[in-house]
């Protein structure tokens, strides 16, 4: 009972910087979906006849991985979130391993999109294919940066989980961080899918 | 004990299922266009609750990627629907 009186924390999990990342992420991914939305417009027989040489399923794919690389993420966060004393060495331990199986869906996506994308410029597409492709490519391309760095944040984190100085109740602010930059991935690709692949 | 994670989770999945089925099977109409926004807004907000934690911050943080979300989708629908 006593666990549902909380009061609210004053500030966004995670170091402060990575949320002025995140707000510009978010526009930036935003202005581009809303230029989708209102090119579409402008031809939308051309927008869904190029939609149907996308393959859905390796989006819906991707989708899947991104939500429980996520659900991983926050299963390693919440090992070392209470980890005091003697815990910790064995908290750290958990989470390394979600957070292997997360590094793992992070590369699954990846390859995913590699198969993806070589698919498409096999078919001769490219960004100047029409106004269709340069916003699938551009979207897509930008986001597959954003898994890249995420990848590469949470093989970070794993390593100090690894190391002798890893996370504890007193301090997740790195974890955290590496968390909610994952979250955002996985929030950008939420909107992406079905606006890109499913939308006609 | 169901956990609340598990149950974000599945509900995540399930919408996301929901949604590729629309666009396998070529079911998607302008009504259904309109029920797929709602379950990405859905889906969206359960992730910036209790994946980034969101839910328990202070409310002028929180709904800063709430309105974010709420923004796009509502000119994505315009876009849609004009």
């Amino acid at each position: 009972m006593s666990s549902d009186i909380r009061t609210k924390e004053p500030y966004p999990p995670g170091d402060f910087a990575i949320w002025i990342v995140i707000y510009i992420e978010l526009v930036t991914f935003g202005l581009m979906f809303i230029g989708y939305a209102f090119s579409r417009r402008s031809d939308v027989a051309v927008f869904n006849a190029s939609q149907l040489l996308l393959n859905q399923t390796s989006g819906f794919i991707d989708t899947l991985i991104l939500i429980t690389s996520s659900y991983f993420i926050v299963k390693a966060l919440n090992a070392v979130k209470d980890a005091k004393g003697d815990a910790v060495q064995r908290a750290n331990l958990l989470a390394s391993k979600w957070l292997l199986a997360a590094i793992a869906f992070g590369v699954m996506f990846l390859v995913n999109k590699l198969l993806e994308f070589s698919d498409i410029f096999g078919q001769g597409i490219d960004l100047s294919t029409n106004t269709f492709f340069m916003f699938y490519l551009l979207l897509t391309m930008f986001h597959f940066m954003h898994v890249t760095l995420g990848t590469i944040i949470l093989f970070n984190i794993r390593r100090r989980t690894r190391s002798t100085n890893g996370y504890s109740a007193e301090d997740t602010r790195g974890i955290e961080t590496g968390a909610v930059y994952w979250h955002l991935v996985d929030l950008l690709w939420i909107v992406l899918f079905p606006l890109i692949y499913i939308i006609r | 004990m169901i956990k609340k994670y598990e149950i974000v989770w599945i509900v995540l999945l399930v919408f996301t299922i929901f949604a590729y089925l629309l666009g396998k099977l070529h079911l998607i109409s302008s009504v259904l266009v309109g029920v797929l926004l709602i379950t990405t807004f859905i889906k969206g907000q359960l992730v910036i609750d209790y994946f980034m934690g969101m839910k328990n911050v202070s409310l002028k943080y929180r709904l800063i990627p709430t309105f974010w979300l709420t923004l796009v989708l509502s000119l994505v629908a315009t876009a849609y629907y004009l």
